[in-house]
């Protein structure tokens, strides 16, 4: 079966290296962004699967380059605490699939990118 | 824990004009709502850096903290989702990386003469901002609470990584209360 992509999306360097780490060694392939603007250059070279996306980054606001991602299910990582109620308009957003609290568990984070690309 | 049920902020601000309130993370939200109840009824801004408007709602009122004479002031909603510039309880700034926008909602705030002032938090100005913008943003801040008739309290994570700002702001701020260990 053909390995799926990850696209890590955040400022933080230790937030991208080590999530990247951990889904590595559960058999994903993972590339690496350091912002929206970068992830937007990066994503027509390769196929990606899913984006995992701090929500609150330097450069274009994330709620904009959303806007220009087609076809790739987005999770957002956040430390920015939202309502229920916003965090559910959120989620109705085309292809945003998850909201993940930071500071999150490494465990429930690979449960939960599991349950997206199954 | 037992720092903080000790804490008055009334009274620590009664004495000093600025506090710098260093928290642990795992005690962040219990520590906010205890200084919203104990500052409820009183004239409040309210600054937000990390949580909506909606989600401080949300939360204060589930600890039925007392709103009416707070105004918020939200740097986060505009950021992910469509916002209007105000409504009557709160004004929000495009993003906690906007210090100039956000310098001038606070300058308003404080000719209104509110009593208190919030700021939460500096950790977050921190994520988005380098240090030393960091610092002249806060202590052009305080600067200006000292010319007001108000009184803030501005709050940070107590975090090895940004101990050199920490330790530089506390020399701007009238005084550090520190609630971690």
């Amino acid at each position: 079966m053909m390995k799926k992509t990850i696209m890590v999306v955040d400022d933080e360097a230790d937030i991208r290296d080590t999530v990247k780490t951990v889904l590595k060694k559960e058999g994903y392939d993972v590339v690496v962004a350091v912002n929206a603007d970068d992830c937007l250059k990066k994503l027509p070279q390769q196929k990606v699967d899913l984006i995992l996306m701090d929500i609150m980054m330097p450069g274009t606001p994330v709620r904009e380059a959303v806007k220009q991602i087609k076809g790739v299910k987005v999770a957002f990582l956040s430390v920015v605490r939202t309502s229920e109620a916003e965090k559910e308009e959120l989620l109705k957003s085309k292809n945003i699939v998850d909201y993940i609290q930071k500071p999150f568990d490494i465990d429930e984070l690979v449960a939960r990118v599991k349950k997206i690309l199954k | 824990m037992e720092k903080l049920q000790k804490l008055d902020i009334v009274k620590e601000l009664a004495g000093n004009k600025t506090v710098l309130l260093l928290m642990p993370s795992l005690e962040y939200n219990d520590v906010i709502v205890k200084i919203a109840e104990e500052l409820s009824g009183k004239s409040v801004c309210y600054v937000t850096l990390n949580k909506t408007y909606d989600s401080l709602k949300e939360l204060f009122n589930k600890k039925k903290v007392d709103m009416s004479n707070i105004v918020f002031v939200d740097a986060i909603s505009k950021t992910i989702k469509k916002t209007p510039s105000q409504t009557d309880s709160c004004y929000f700034v495009s993003s906690p990386g906007a210090l100039t926008e956000l310098s001038l909602v606070i300058s308003k705030f404080l000719k209104h003469n509110f009593e208190y002032v919030i700021f939460d938090s500096v950790t977050n100005l921190m994520i988005y901002e380098k240090r030393d913008s960091v610092i002249k943003f806060v202590s052009y801040i305080i600067n200006k609470v000292e010319a007001s008739q108000s009184r803030a309290v501005f709050y940070s994570l107590n975090i090895k990584e940004h101990e050199s700002t920490i330790n530089e702001l506390s020399m701007f701020s009238s005084k550090v209360i520190d609630l971690t260990d």
